[in-house]
Formats: C-alpha cells, structure tokens, sequence
C-alpha cells in the first residue's frame, strides 16, 4: 500500500514529465483505444470459435440440414471467416452499428441503446450504495482499529462478498418482494420513479460484491495515513479529529481506493448480466445473455464494444482523478522508489 | 505505484472481465433447452353451430354461422399482464417456428380450424369442409361476416392468398405441411377449393396449424417487412406496441367476429427469461399470468390459495435416443437392453416431481391415433440382461449421455440412467453442455445418447411420424438418430394416404409397436405445459400445441 508518509516530492527533470496533464491524458486514451479494439477483436474470433449456431437456436428441433443452410446463407455465416469480418469491420468503422440483429433483423444499436439508460442507471447506483456504504464504515474501522467495531466491519461484508449474487438477490426478492411488496418483485419501469425503485434491490444486490473489497483498501489506507507524520502535525496543531480525518487522512487514503473503485466499475457492469437477469430488468446485460444464447452475433458484438468503451472509459477517468489528487501518478514511471 | 497497479490491473480487469462477461453466461447457461416448437390453435369455445368434421376425411355440410360483429360489446375486462420467457422476433405466421412468436402471432391471426384443449379440431374461419369421393378436392366454406381489423372483409382471395404463400415459401419452417396441395383457388367470396397431390389425411390438421393462418390478401399491398411491423388480422387483438427483445402490448379488436369477445381490453405481454423470477413475479403480484412454472415450484404454486396452476397435456415426449452411426448404438440388441432398464416412474418422480406422466409409446396422448395397448420395454433387470448378452457388445462400454446443462430434469434423468446403466457394465459419462453447443453436437450427429424432446405441431399424428422414422425423406435423418426401418417407412407412407380412419387408426398401432421394439429411442415422460394465473384470472386454458387463447380470459 502507499500512503506511508510521502516524502517531499523531489525536483524533477522535464524529460521524466512528458508534457503534464494533457500528455497523460493522451497516452491514457490511447492505450484505452488499444483496449478497447482488442475487445472488438477477441469477442468476434471468441464468438465464432465456440461451439453453437444462431440457424439451430432459430430453429429448434425442426433445424433440418437444408433450414440450417438457408438460414446461414441469408445471414452469410456461409462465407469464410475473414470475409465476415472484413464487412463487420467496414460496417462498425462506417456507420457505427456492429450489423443487423439474426433474430430481430434490425441494427444491433435500436435493441441496444433503449436498453443503455436501465443499465447504466443500474451501474450508477450500485457505485454509489458501495461509497455511502464504504466511506462511514471503513472510517470507523481506521478510527477503532483492532477493536470490536474494526474486526465486525471486517468480517460481515466478507460475508457479503462471498454470497452469490444470484443468492442475495433471490433471497432480496423473497423478503422485500414478495412478502413485504415493498419493492417490484422484479423489472423496472416504466418512468423515472418505478425504475428508480426497481432497481434499489438490484443495485444493492450488485454492490455488496465490492463493498467489502472497498472497505479493506480504504481502511487500510486510512491507517497507515493516520499514522503518518503529517497527521500527527495536524493533531498537534490541535485541530478536530473530525477535521484532521475528512480533510487531512481521507483525501490521501482515498487514491488507491478510487483508484480500485474504478476497475469495480468493471466487475458491477458483469455483474448486470447475472443482477439484470435475477431480476428480470430489460437492460443491456439480460440482452447480452439472451444474444449469446442464441448466438446472436452482431448484438453481442455491439453489446461488448459498449460495455468494453464505458469500462475503459471509466478507469480512464478514475486515473485521470487519481492524478489530479496526486499529480505524481502522471509520471510514466514512479520517481519514488520504496 | 497506483499507476503500475492500475495498469497492470486494467489490462487484466478491462481485458479479462470483458471476455468474462462473454464467457460466464456460456458457462452458467440458463436458457430454454431445445426451442419447443409452438404452434397455434386453441381452446376458445366456437360460437355459432359448430358444424365441421372433427375427423379429417369425412365430410361436413356447411352451415351457415354467421357472427354478428355489430352485437360485440365485450371488453371492460381490463389489461392483462402476461410474462413469458421469450418474446417475438417476428410476426410473420408463414415464416416462424420460434414459440415466442407464434404464441403472440397467434392472438392477431387466426387460421381456418383450430385444435381445442382437448385436441379436437374446430372450424374456425371456415365453417366447415366437404371431401371429395377421390379424397383429392377439400371445398371450404369460409365463414361470413369475419372481417379483420381494420373493417375490410375476410374473402376467399385472403385464405387462397395466404395458403399459397405459406406453401410457397421455402423458407418456411413449417411449409413441409403443405406439401400434399396442388392448387389451391376461389371459386366464389366465400369457398375455397384445395386440390392434392394425392389423398391427404392430415389435411384439415395441417391447415389448421399456425403457419396456415390467415393474412390480408397480397399482404395490402405492403411488403412483408412493413405489413407485419404492423399486422393486420382477424384475430382477437391487434399490436398496439412492440419493445424489439422487450414488452408488447396488445389492444382489443373492436371489429373482432365472435360476439362479445375478447373480454379483455388488451394484453401486456413482458419478457422475463428466469423462470425463478417469473412465478415470483406473480407471486408478488406484479403480473397475472406466467407461461412457465419450474417443476420444483409447482407444489409451491399449487399450495397458494391465490394462484391456480395450469398443467396442460401437450403433443410433446422426453426422448432417450441413440446415435446409430456409432457402432455399439446400431445394434439393436444394445438399444433394447438399454431400453430396459429405463425407470419412467422413477424419472417422473425423480426429475419431473411427478408433473411429467411416464410415456407407453413416442406417440403423446393428446394425439390422434395414440395406442396405449401396444407392448414397451418395461423396466426389467433380467430381460436387459439377456439382450445384452445377444449383443455383439456383451461385454459393456463406456459412452456418455448429452444433455443441455440448463435442463435440471434432463440431468437428473441422466444421473439415474447412469447409476441404471451399471447393472449390464456400460460406464457413462454425462456430458453436460450449454444449450447452442449442445445443439450443434445433436443435429451434428456428435453424440452417442441424448436426450431431446420430439414434438408434433397439429393434431395428426403424421408430421411426428415421418420427421422421426422416415430418414430418406423426414428431413431429420429420423430425429438424428439415423434410425432405418424399410417397413416403417412404407407403413408411414400408407397412413399418410389412408382415409378410413379405423384402418388409419391399426397402420399407426403398429407404427407405434415396430418403434417401440426397434427403440431407436426411448420415450421416457410426457411433460406438460406447466402455466400458472392468479386466481383471479378465469377462461385461460392451453391447448396441446401450449398456446393460449386469450379471447375468453377475464380478470375479475
């Protein structure tokens, strides 16, 4: 972990900087282009190396040879590979759509982005339950630590972590659902409210998976920030503890949190697909389920690239925060050594 | 740091997690098993006289049965919220097979029979039907004052048009049972003459199939893209609105031709595709009807005051079936033996809870021509035995079973067949997949025992029949199993033809006998189809095909 004391940044040359902000921002994006083409790439060679056909899935058990063959000469699933992926590429670089839904025979991106709104909103709120509920929590721990309150903190949304999601939010369904119907049972929408309330339970299903993971980098971070020299300056300039907690500790325990926040971003979004599915919700992770199922190719196409560019785009912002906390992560490598 | 940190765990989380995202779901795979084919057809009672053969190759005098669509109040029944697994990816009767269309193209097109709850089939937009002495010319008499739902009125030219283009199409997954019409013409607004190859007992079963419905002549002149975004029928709704991979909402016809009907002013069809979340979804209210109940919560459903469970015979079997293009599986001595130590009872118990009947034949009850006097293989340890012991593999093997890993009660069956299949030294292995791949192993003839499901489409029991014997010609390689029987092929053949419907009737018993002793594969369970409503939902019944007429539904 970091945060023991820093010590005072030393001088630095020009050449170690490489153009500041701007400069890392750049490099940044690029590197986040790479990615998110290789995502393009790896899903289109991954979804046609696995087994399974779009034309059986159509058909069912009435998928004869010759129904098989019609279907997949009207598609153009008969011709090589390459050649697919040549008019995929064309078409993605072109019109910005990853080709016509098999099943729906309209352009991927009308099935995607109505669903975008849902699942996003979904992702938000589940990244905002796992900060509410990781900033109190981990702060108690820091300030309790090693006492009762600390090892409590520590131990139960372990717990959390280890439950399926698929479990937590069964068991969510049954409880607030079902019996005491203060929640939809499942679905959300239509409006902003009823979607809003739809997804309480499944946001909070998503953001117990991280929570936990949360609370130990900020506490950690916390601790040993507590315990640094500048700390105890502050307490000897006898400020307030909480003042001494929020604005001194909490700003510098809080990069390697956010930072690892971020890359969660990409662990919530997965996890739509499981969270979306047990809850019924039309969003973009249940479309991205079925159209593997039924190999719908150009969906899924179009459904990964999407979540490929917001998880990309988000660690991309979460690093840019980062070094606007602390400008010595602009440093192509790190100056301080420990 | 945090920057090598969070490069480094970019690349693995961004990277990593979006193939993750790609593979879990392939991993997990909780989707259908094999697609069930739906079809149409219904339970509605038929207002009017109800005049019209019930058995295909008699003949019927036409009277006349005429709706009163000027009389139709019905309606104020309110909206009906309906959640099913899938949903429709196209509307186009002539041009599907896929349950979640036909289940929603089926409450906005009708054809000229439907088949009822018991299986029996009804006239429909006919009244009825003569037969010539040749059992070459069927003459319809198409029934008076239907119209669709737009007000213009249902003629000869929309059946010949609609029968043509479902023949014609050769895309068409269910076009094959049209196969035996020659011509089909109008010789005046209201009959219809259809002309065959050559006699044709399932006629009056395959036009009522729901790939024979009816559409507007010439389609109104739109292409088929544009006319079935927005369809136009004569049956109880109309779309109102259509969420591509999402709801659809259907409004009440006010034009439609049975006085009074449908009750309800629209139907809210959503999508939820886990079965877990649909009968919590009714549980909680938020829905008043599913289309599927898991059979481990169907004790569940049945024991709450609130909901009613509906379990509905279907024209549907649970197969066991062997690949005779491997070498063990060609004997028939291997397959008997096999067949032997099947425990219906058990698996019914066992991986169905009882909901699934143990089958006495491949032929379900529900339809025509089922005989339950044939002879099975029973479960019989010393009778396994000694067929094995005729075998050339007296010894035993080792093979595998396949099964969709999504089907709990096909893994299960495969679990208690395992532990059966001991007892004359074959080993299995269970090779359990996810539902695409398991697919293209089946219909790529790489398996050695699977289980599948075999379903007939209309009453007659002829599209089952040739698709799962006759190899040359079923277009199935007899239910991929590769199975060759020349005397079943003929007997096929000859049913086909037969009008006498006693004499139908003894050709499928010993259809039903040679299958049941070559056991090409075994049937194990009937299951059916497992729906539930809310008590407070009345008039829903499905048909042996699983589709639901909503026209007679209420909600009180």
């Amino acid at each position: 972990m970091t945060a023991e004391p820093l010590p005072a940044v030393p001088p630095l040359s020009r050449s170690v900087r490489r153009g500041g902000i701007w400069g890392y921002a750049g490099r940044r994006l690029l590197y986040a282009v790479g990615v998110v083409v290789g995502v393009v790439v790896i899903t289109f060679l991954l979804l046609h190396l696995i087994p399974g056909d779009p034309a059986q899935s159509m058909l069912g058990n009435r998928a004869t040879p010759q129904a098989v063959a019609a279907l997949r000469l009207r598609w153009g699933l008969d011709r090589p590979l390459w050649t697919q992926f040549g008019s995929f590429a064309a078409r993605l670089i072109t019109r910005g759509d990853t080709g016509d839904s098999l099943f729906y025979q309209v352009p991927s991106r009308t099935l995607i982005f109505p669903r975008v709104g849902v699942t996003l909103e979904l992702v938000v709120l589940a990244g905002l339950f796992a900060v509410l509920v990781t900033v109190p929590l981990a702060l108690w721990a820091a300030v309790r630590r090693d006492r009762l309150a600390d090892q409590v903190i520590r131990i139960i949304p372990s717990i959390g972590a280890g439950l399926p999601a698929l479990w937590v939010g069964l068991m969510l369904i049954v409880v607030f659902g079902v019996h005491l119907r203060w929640f939809p049972v499942g679905g959300a929408g239509p409006g902003p409210w009823l979607t809003f309330r739809g997804l309480i339970l499944p946001a909070f299903t998503a953001a117990v998976a991280i929570v936990p993971v949360l609370i130990r980098s900020l506490r950690a971070g916390l601790i040993e920030v507590l315990e640094s020299d500048y700390v105890a300056a502050a307490r000897a300039k006898s400020l307030s503890e909480p003042r001494v907690l929020l604005v001194h500790a909490a700003r510098n325990a809080a990069v390697p949190t956010l930072t690892l926040f971020g890359l969660n971003i990409a662990y919530l979004v997965g996890g739509t697909v499981v969270v979306e599915r047990v809850f019924g919700i039309d969003g973009l992770g249940n479309l991205l389920f079925d159209s593997i199922s039924n190999r719908d190719f150009p969906v899924v196409q179009g459904v990964s690239l999407f979540f490929a560019v917001v998880v990309v785009g988000v660690n991309v912002l979460t690093d840019l925060a980062a070094s606007a906390v602390d400008p010595r992560l602009r440093m192509t490598r790190p100056v301080v050594r420990r | 740091m945090s920057q090598r940190i969070s490069r480094r765990q970019l690349l693995r989380f961004g990277v990593g997690s979006a193939g993750l995202l790609i593979i879990t779901p392939l991993v997990a795979a909780c989707s259908t098993p094999s697609t069930p084919i739906g079809q149409s057809a219904t339970t509605s009672s038929t207002p009017g006289s109800t005049v019209g053969s019930t058995s295909t190759g008699g003949s019927s005098t036409a009277s006349s049965a005429i709706a009163s669509p000027t009389a139709a109040t019905g309606g104020g029944g309110g909206t009906l919220k309906y959640a099913r697994t899938t949903g429709p990816t196209s509307l186009d009767p002539h041009n599907t097979i896929v349950s979640g269309d036909v289940y929603t193209l089926n409450q906005i097109f009708e054809p000229l029979y439907i088949t009822d709850v018991k299986g029996a089939l009804q006239p429909h937009l006919a009244t009825g039907h003569t037969v010539s002495a040749d059992g070459k010319t069927y003459t319809f008499d198409i029934r008076k004052g239907v119209s669709f739902s737009d007000g213009s009125a249902l003629t000869s030219k929309d059946v010949v048009f609609s029968i043509l283009r479902a023949r014609d199409n050769k895309d068409g997954p269910l076009s094959f049972l049209d196969s035996a019409i020659k011509t089909v013409a109008a010789t005046d607004a209201q009959t219809v003459v259809i002309t065959l190859k050559q006699p044709w007992a399932p006629l009056i079963s395959d036009i009522s199939a729901f790939s024979n419905s009816i559409v507007p002549d010439k389609l109104q002149g739109k292409s088929a893209a544009v006319f079935f975004q927005s369809p136009i029928g004569t049956g109880p709704f109309t779309l109102k609105s259509w969420t591509k991979g999402g709801t659809v909402v259907l409004a009440r016809n006010q034009k439609y031709w049975q006085a009074g009907l449908p009750h309800l002013d629209g139907v809210e069809f959503s999508i939820v595709s886990d079965d877990n979340q649909l009968v919590q979804q009714l549980q909680g209210g938020q829905v008043q009807a599913i289309d599927s109940v898991p059979p481990a919560n169907v004790a569940d459903v049945k024991a709450n005051p609130q909901l009613t469970l509906i379990n509905a015979p279907q024209w549907s079997v649970d197969l066991l079936l062997f690949n005779e293009k491997v070498g063990r599986f060609a004997d028939r001595h291997v397959r008997r033996a096999i067949s032997h130590l099947v425990n219906r009872a058990q698996i019914s118990q066992a991986a169905t809870f009882g909901t699934a009947q143990p089958a006495d034949s491949f032929f379900p009850p529900t339809l025509q021509y089922y005989d339950n006097t044939i002879t099975m293989l029973g479960y019989d340890l010393a009778a396994a035995k000694s067929e094995m012991a005729q075998s050339k593999f007296a010894g035993g093997f080792s093979t595998e079973i396949l099964v969709p890993a999504s089907t709990q009660s096909w893994n299960q069956t495969a679990q208690i067949l395992q532990e059966a299949l001991k007892a004359i030294n074959i080993t299995v292995k269970i090779r359990s997949i996810e539902t695409a791949a398991y697919k293209k192993a089946f219909f790529g003839f790489d398996y050695e025992i699977a289980i599948n499901n075999a379903v007939n489409d209309i009453s007659d029991p002829d599209e089952m029949a040739s698709f799962q014997i006759d190899d040359v010609n079923g277009g199935s390689t007899s239910f991929w199993t590769g199975y060759h029987n020349p005397a079943a092929i003929k007997l096929v053949g000859q049913a086909e033809a037969e009008l006498d419907d006693t004499k139908r009737k003894a050709l499928y018993k010993q259809i039903q006998q040679i299958v049941a002793d070559d056991a090409p594969y075994v049937p194990l369970t009937y299951p059916p189809a497992l729906k539930a409503v809310s008590a407070k939902v009345t008039g829903f019944e499905v048909n042996p095909a699983g589709a639901v007429r909503l026209e007679n539904v209420k909600v009180s």
